[in-house]
């Protein structure tokens, strides 16, 4: 097996007594497409959260290419090459589309960190990669819902990450916002970026995946070929529900 | 939400009045800076009229002043988003710093002005961190404290009996001998002015200011996206406290004698904070206009300029009373009609009309 790019190692996180994650362990070959899914309230914004140093871990540990991480500071692992969209996107308001992009190419990681003029060059490229780039002008009020996911995912590839943690960045979207979604993660991952994928659309992680978790109350319940897991009977008990074991069944 | 000036592409209506703003300016500034030249005694003895009286030099000194502890303000609160209430405190350890040095210690005024900026930035530095961790509210009731306190601490520390600065009595610096010393304090005080103005101006276009920028938008999504929010919050202080720190340095030999009263000013803060959001918090030189139009009305309010208003009325004592009634009103016209500052019409994306006023009172209300 290819060393493992991300490992968490029964990474457990406690709110008071809840908790919300609870000895969690997997790890993400590079070049993967990776997705995590799980009810609400499973854990997977916290997951997260821990592993881009948002949060500290309350036990465990998260390894980068073989070395510790937990307990770094956000921006330390901003600096390594992860990267990291947030699923209530958090735009900088006063600056326009193009503006956004270019802050994530000034920053992130060690060896991005491009001068402001370049950090602009950097930010057009992104922005054509997610299809802003008609609208990289705009100041980001302006821009829809899905808009402003694809500027939270061209934000976070102008940082030049090799691994990008995608939080639920099609939530909420039609079908055919869905589609152009999925192709936008095809082409980010086209230019060679590792994907950790939190996801709610069924399609989305069967679509895209090479291999897919099932979170439940901060467990891992299931791992393995998408397909697979989403056939698994604990999974479309815990996490589908009735209605999809009924669609499954029918 | 405050924009950042530097980003905005101005709208031809908007152009029209950058050009004819920087025109003006331009024109203003060669006046302030050549005119006061013609108290010089070569000049005079060559028969100058003589374009700056002393009172004049004072008011401009002044105006330079408040320019700098604006502008200084703005990189905290304008740019990094952090309502800072206590940088009065930073105005006032650089007046000391300089005082006692010189009182004390008999330096001489070039040796010891570097270093009041030094120490106002590494005071900031050292407060900086704990209560940088502070947001909205709580930092700027928690800056206000320190603001406050420091100048107490000044006034009371004493050694064996003997107040330390000087206590309530304050300090006396020897006067600065020197030919046409308004024309010199004058300089000095517009040099640290421009020197703001030229540090915020490379901040705007540095990695630095977009960091800061990002942070005042969103703290958490700048993080993750690489920005050190603690060093840059804290560098972002100290670079305004240093700054601060000057005027105060300049201030306490050009004054000649300093005290708590007079440069550990409270209502210096608020004074600064307004002028900086009435010209344009976060733009660059939104917080000069605002300082050198503030200033001005203030002193005219409180009657301290040649021409001022007498009105029939009102006796001259409770002149500085409506300056504060005026002071109070203007601050809430701004912030509820004029949130991105006059400096928005100038060069900005709007224009001045009845429709910017009436979405500026839709964005702010509740």
């Amino acid at each position: 097996m290819a060393a493992a790019q991300l490992e968490l190692r029964q990474v457990t996180k406690r709110f008071g007594g809840v908790a919300a994650l609870d000895g969690v362990s997997f790890s993400v070959p590079p070049g993967q497409i990776f997705g995590i899914i799980g009810p609400n309230g499973a854990g997977k914004t916290t997951l997260l959260n821990c592993i881009s140093g948002v949060y500290r871990l309350d036990g465990g540990d998260v390894l980068w290419q073989g070395a510790s991480i937990a307990g770094r500071a956000p921006h330390r692992v901003a600096a390594l090459g992860i990267g990291r969209t947030f699923q209530v996107v958090k735009p900088f308001a006063s600056m326009t589309v193009r503006e956004n992009a270019a802050v994530g190419a000034l920053f992130g990681s060690a060896e991005a960190h491009l001068p402001p003029r370049q950090a602009f060059e950097r930010a057009d490229e992104v922005l054509e990669l997610v299809g802003l780039a008609g609208k990289a002008a705009l100041p980001v009020t302006a821009l829809t819902i899905p808009d402003r996911k694809r500027l939270e995912v061209a934000r976070a590839v102008a940082t030049r990450p090799r691994l990008l943690l995608l939080d639920e960045v099609m939530a909420g979207l039609n079908p055919v916002e869905v589609d152009e979604a999925l192709e936008m993660v095809r082409a980010v991952h086209a230019t060679g970026v590792t994907i950790v994928l939190i996801e709610h659309v069924m399609r989305v992680i069967v679509g895209v995946c090479d291999r897919a978790l099932v979170l439940h109350y901060g467990r891992v319940l299931a791992e393995g070929e998408p397909r697979t897991v989403l056939k698994d009977r604990r999974v479309i008990e815990a996490y589908l529900g009735e209605r999809y074991a009924r669609q499954q069944g029918g | 939400m405050l924009r950042a000036a530097f980003t905005t592409k101005p709208t031809e209506g908007g152009r029209r009045w950058r050009r004819l703003f920087l025109l003006l300016g331009g024109v203003v500034l060669l006046y302030g800076l050549l005119a006061p030249l013609t108290s010089l005694d070569a000049l005079q003895s060559a028969g100058f009229p003589l374009l700056a009286d002393k009172l004049w030099f004072r008011i401009a000194t002044a105006t330079a002043m408040f320019v700098v502890l604006a502008s200084a303000w703005n990189l905290v609160g304008g740019l990094t988003g952090y309502a800072a209430f206590g940088n009065v405190a930073f105005f006032g350890i650089g007046a000391y710093t300089c005082g006692m040095l010189i009182s004390r210690a008999h330096w001489p005024l070039f040796l010891a002005l570097p270093l009041a900026p030094l120490a106002s930035a590494a005071f900031a530095a050292l407060v900086g961190v704990p209560l940088l961790r502070l947001r909205g509210h709580y930092f700027a009731v928690a800056s206000l404290g320190v603001g406050v306190a420091v100048g107490e601490v000044i006034q009371n520390v004493e050694y064996r009996g003997t107040p330390v600065f000087g206590g309530s009595t304050g300090l006396f610096l020897p006067i600065f001998s020197v030919d046409n010393r308004d024309l010199v304090f004058y300089f000095l005080m517009v040099g640290a002015a421009a020197l703001t103005i030229g540090v915020t101006w490379l901040v705007l276009r540095s990695r630095f200011g977009y960091g800061l920028i990002a942070i005042r938008e969103n703290e958490e999504a700048a993080a993750v996206m690489g920005v050190n929010t603690t060093a840059y919050k804290v560098a972002a202080f100290a670079l305004a406290a240093a700054l601060t720190g000057l005027a105060g340095g300049i201030f306490a030999q050009w004054n000649v004698f300093i005290n708590q009263e007079n440069v550990f000013p409270i209502e210096y803060n608020v004074q600064m904070i307004l002028m900086a959001l009435v010209g344009g918090a976060g733009t660059l030189f939104g917080p000069l206009a605002g300082a050198v139009f503030l200033y001005m009305l203030i002193q005219f309010l409180s009657g301290s300029l040649p021409v001022s208003l007498d009105l029939p009325f009102l006796p001259s004592d409770a002149r500085p009373v409506l300056a504060q009634v005026i002071l109070g009103l203007l601050l809430l016209v701004t912030v509820i009609f004029v949130p991105r500052g006059v400096i928005d019409f100038f060069g900005g994306q709007s224009r001045l009309s009845l429709a910017y006023l009436r979405r500026s009172l839709r964005e702010t209300s509740v």
